[in-house]
Order: structure tokens, then C-alpha cells, then sequence
């Protein structure tokens, strides 16, 4: 490759890199902004004099905290329930062989292929007729069977030597064994990238949780802004843009930290499918 | 095994099932009571045309997902190629940041960006002297207005994804083409994109299916479906119906119409893998 194409192609990718980063940059900005510099000064995404009176606002105005933890409470309740779930059921898919394997395969990944919208209504029944309404297990039960995790940990399983496992199996170890003394372990990286993963995926859903949170005890992080947004703070930009940043920077945080086992655990499930 | 299968039979595959139930009911989603109804809500829906209106946008959302989010991505990731990996990876980690933050949150700057006063786009604008438009409110550009938000916040996702596939390229078959005195876009257009194809069409099928979804929660924060359903589409319009108009029977009845949709694209995606795999032997 010679150097003047991979200077091209580094100047569209860097040009690239900062539009897409721009409102990003904006939404910081913006939550540093004094009102007067909001309306005076609406084109820099810088601001000349930072303030945090934006941030005092919202912490006064609204319980972040309790969204807070609200937020945790969910997303990690989805992540161990859909991996803990996922786990046994990987293991199964790769390692072992059952009657109705294939069926209950193809319907793992059909399950993968059925849009979220149309359980909506349905589910919204079954958790009303369990008196779940407005509590977080409401928000967490849909979200427990994922057949996306499955498939993923199967993929990582499969690549895993059968040799070692039935060598396991012939020392006397049980098939529960083999998968958590052995196997899990062996594919420890990937479960942890999968957890992240889903972690931050609940962390930012919206629309389910919308529906079951019928009061603000129970709003996560993205539905508590999200009222806010659409109510009372719907003109206040800079306290709009100050709950963003305290609800993004938990999720960037910590792609930030695992990055590379992310993307990797990521694309190798897509690419080995 | 079996307990995975526990919430997947109640929370995915009974809802199928129930809503093809629901879909032959009026019913408002809280009344005890509701009449059957038969196909109605079927041929109400076919009868309107708003229906077709909506068909329409909903294939105008999933085009401008091709170009934002397939076309673009492997046209950068191509171009990411001729750098090293370690210069490759911090592209790709600062594209894939839009993609770990929550749409809602960042669908939020974004309607300031939109605002008719006080915006930033027509605050540049103004600055240039240009004509200001109306954006969201604006019938025909709302759709595409909604369209690149969603497109910027997934890019990233498809972006590492065609990336990917573009990297399992076995390096061999580049070596050789290279012997042979293949370089540049010859390279690309009849060795590397050939190759490439069975992830492509993995990656076109899941961006058709996933733009519908993408595009969601920013009508819900941007447009709510309006102005006057210009922003509407398939998959929104079951939730609107369903949750905002208390229609339950007619929501389903469209949910049917989405799956039907949605089994033709997938169905759509294994014949084009199976031509292929003929044709490679």
C-alpha cells in the first residue's frame, strides 16, 4: 500500500471520526454552558466560562440517585439472569447431544429474529395479570431469555476441544463439572465481554421500562430524563444535557475500560456465525 | 438447557401467538371486555391509505439505512484497511462510542440541533445567510432528519462489523491477486468485494431488519410519528396503536403485518446464501 492512499484514507476516516463524535461534544458543551453564552454563543460547543449550575440543578431537581440505582438494580438483574440462563444452555448446544437438538436450536435463533414491538402488548398483559406493574422485576422478567446470548456462548463453546472435556468426563467429572469447573472458565473473557455487553444494553433501554415504571420510584436513569425531557425540563437544554452526560458517562466509562475484549468477543460472534 | 427456554416460551414465543389471537378482537387494552371481530382489523388496515403511506416510509427508513449504515460502513472500513491495525483500532473505538450510549440520551442533542429557532443547524445556517427550514416540523424532512440520527448512532456497530468480515478475508488470496498484478480498485472491486460477500449479505439483511428498530426510540423522542405521521412506520405505528391509542386488536393486526414482513426478508437472506454457496462449488 503506498503512502498517499493511506493518507487518504486517513483523512475521510479522522473527518469521519470527529462528525460522528460532534454532538457527543455538543452534548458536554452545552452542560457546561451558562444560559446567557446558551443563547449569545449557540454555534462553539465550547464553552467560555464553564459553569456547573446545570449539573446543581439537576441533582436538586431531580433523584438522580435513586435513578441511579434503579438503573443498576435493572441492568444488572437482566445481565446475571441472562447469562446465568445462557450459560447451561451454551454449554447443551455445543458440547452435548439431546433429542430435538436441532428444533430447540432453530428456535433459539428464531427467537433472535422476532422484533421486540410485537411482545409488547402481550407482555404487557402477562406482567399486569401478575400484579408486576410499575416494579422492577415487570422490567426485568421479558428481558431474562436471550437467545442472542445463547448463540453467542455457543459459538465461543464450540471452539473449545472436546477432547479436554470428555477427558474430564472419563476422570469422574458430572456434566455440571465439566461446564463450571471447566468449560465456563476456559471462556471466561467472552462471558465477561457478553455481560458488559448486555449490561449496557439494559442500562440504555427506554421503551419497556417506559411501560412498566408507573412512578418515578421505580424510573431508570433514561425514563427518569426522558420525563424530564418531555415535562418540566423540556426547555431547560443545559439541565437536559447535564442528566445526558451523568447517564452516558457510566456506559463509556466502561467500554472505554474493556474495549478490546468487547469488540473482539463481539465480531468473532459475528464473523464465526 | 431447559430453563433458558422457560422466559423465551412466555415473553417471546406466547406473544407471538397471542397477538395473532388479539388481532381478530376490538379491544381497547383495559376494558374486561372485547368483541370478535374476525379479519376486520385485517382489511380496515388494508383499506386505509395511510397504510400504503406508511408501507412506503417504512421502505424510505430501511434505503437510507443501506446508505448510512451498510454502504457507508464497508466504504470506511475499506479505507481503514490501508492503515495499520494499531491506528485501526482507535477509529474504532471512538466510532463505536455513539453506539454504547443510550439512544434516548442521544437522541436528545439532537433535537436542540433540529430546533427551527435557536438550533444549531439553523443557527449555521442563519450565520451563511441560507434558508432556515423547519426540520422536524417540516413533512418531508422529518423522515430523513429522524433517519440520520439513527444512522449515526448505530454506524458504529455495522461499521466493526463489515470490518470484521473484511479482515477474514484469508490473506493468501490477496497475496496471489497482488502476484498476479492486481492493486488498487481492481483489488478491491473483483478480489476483496467477492470475497466479502457472504458478509455483506449478512450485513444488509440484519441492517434492513434492524432499521425499523434503530429508528424507534428517536421518532419516539424527536417526532412521535408526526408531523402528521410523516414519520410513521411499520414497526412504530404497533406501539403507537397499541399504547397511545389503546387499540389493541388493530396494533396486533399490524404486528401481523410486520412479521410477515420480516419472515420475507429472512427468508429473502437464505435463498442469497444459498445461490452463493452453489455458486462457490
Amino acid at each position: 500500500m503506498n503512502a498517499r492512499t493511506t493518507w487518504a484514507a486517513r483523512v475521510v476516516l479522522i473527518m469521519t471520526t470527529a462528525l460522528m463524535l460532534l454532538p457527543l461534544l455538543y452534548q458536554v458543551g452545552l452542560s457546561f454552558k451558562s444560559p446567557t453564552e446558551f443563547f449569545g454563543n449557540p454555534l462553539s460547543p465550547f464553552p467560555l466560562q464553564p459553569t456547573l449550575e446545570h449539573y446543581q440543578g439537576v441533582l436538586n431537581r431531580l433523584p438522580m440517585g435513586l435513578y441511579l440505582l434503579n438503573s443498576l438494580l435493572f441492568s444488572g438483574a437482566v445481565t446475571l439472569g441472562q447469562i446465568g440462563l445462557a450459560i447451561p444452555a451454551a454449554y447443551a448446544f455445543s458440547h452435548q447431544r439431546f433429542v430435538g437438538q436441532h428444533l430447540l436450536f432453530a428456535l433459539i435463533v428464531l427467537s433472535m429474529m422476532i422484533p421486540f414491538v410485537i411482545t409488547y402488548i402481550p407482555n404487557y398483559l402477562t406482567i399486569a395479570s401478575w400484579n408486576l406493574l410499575g416494579t422492577l422485576p415487570g422490567m426485568v422478567l421479558p428481558f431474562l431469555g436471550s437467545g442472542y446470548s445463547v448463540f453467542l456462548l455457543r459459538q465461543h463453546f464450540r471452539a473449545f476441544p472436546s477432547s479436554i472435556l470428555e477427558a474430564a468426563v472419563v476422570d469422574g467429572a458430572s456434566p455440571s463439572q465439566v461446564l463450571w469447573r471447566v468449560l465456563a472458565p476456559a471462556n471466561l473473557a467472552a462471558i465477561v465481554s457478553l455481560g458488559i455487553y448486555l449490561f449496557i444494553q439494559s442500562w440504555n433501554q427506554l421503551i419497556w421500562p417506559m411501560l412498566i415504571a408507573s412512578s418515578p420510584k421505580v424510573y431508570t436513569l433514561t425514563v427518569g430524563v426522558q420525563r424530564f425531557a418531555g415535562g418540566e425540563g423540556g426547555n431547560d437544554w443545559g439541565a437536559m444535557m447535564a442528566a445526558s452526560v451523568l447517564t452516558n458517562l457510566p456506559t463509556i466509562v466502561l467500554f472505554l475500560l474493556v474495549r478490546k475484549g468487547l469488540l473482539a468477543t463481539f465480531t468473532d460472534g459475528a464473523v464465526k456465525g | 438447557m431447559v430453563p433458558v427456554f422457560i422466559p423465551l416460551a412466555l415473553f417471546v414465543f406466547y406473544p407471538l401467538f397471542r397477538t395473532v389471537y388479539i388481532s381478530f378482537f376490538e379491544w381497547n387494552l383495559v376494558n374486561p371486555k372485547r368483541e370478535f371481530i374476525g379479519f376486520e382489523n385485517y382489511t380496515e388496515i388494508l383499506r386505509q391509505p395511510e397504510f400504503i403511506t406508511m408501507l412506503l416510509q417504512s421502505l424510505y427508513y430501511m434505503g437510507l439505512a443501506l446508505i448510512g449504515n451498510f454502504l457507508l460502513p464497508i466504504g470506511l472500513a475499506l479505507l481503514t484497511l490501508q492503515v495499520s491495525s494499531r491506528e485501526a483500532e482507535i477509529y474504532q473505538t471512538l466510532l463505536f462510542i455513539p453506539a454504547v450510549i443510550a439512544v434516548s440520551i442521544g437522541t436528545l442533542i439532537w433535537l436542540w440541533f433540529y430546533l427551527p429557532a435557536g438550533g444549531l443547524f439553523n443557527a449555521i445556517l442563519g450565520a451563511w445567510q441560507l434558508p432556515r427550514p423547519a426540520w422536524l416540523n417540516d413533512p418531508s424532512l422529518a423522515l430523513p432528519a429522524v433517519a440520520l440520527v439513527a444512522n449515526w448512532k448505530f454506524l458504529g456497530f455495522h461499521y466493526l462489523i463489515a470490518l470484521a468480515g473484511l479482515r477474514a478475508i484469508p490473506k493468501e488470496f490477496l497475496e496471489a491477486a497482488r502476484v498476479d498484478g492486481a492493486s488498487g480498485w481492481n483489488l478491491i472491486a473483483f478480489v476483496v468485494l467477492p470475497l466479502f460477500a457472504p458478509s455483506a449479505i449478512f450485513l444488509l439483511v440484519s441492517t434492513l431488519l434492524q432499521s425499523l428498530e434503530q429508528v424507534f426510540v428517536p421518532i419516539e423522542v424527536l417526532t412521535v410519528g408526526g408531523p402528521a405521521g410523516a414519520t410513521d412506520n411499520l414497526m412504530y405505528s404497533v406501539y403507537n396503536e397499541g399504547f397511545k391509542f389503546f387499540r389493541a386488536g388493530r396494533a396486533a393486526a399490524l404486528s401481523v403485518f410486520l412479521i410477515a414482513a420480516f419472515a420475507a426478508l429472512i427468508y429473502w437472506q437464505f435463498r442469497l446464501l444459498e445461490k452463493r454457496v452453489t455458486y462457490e462449488r
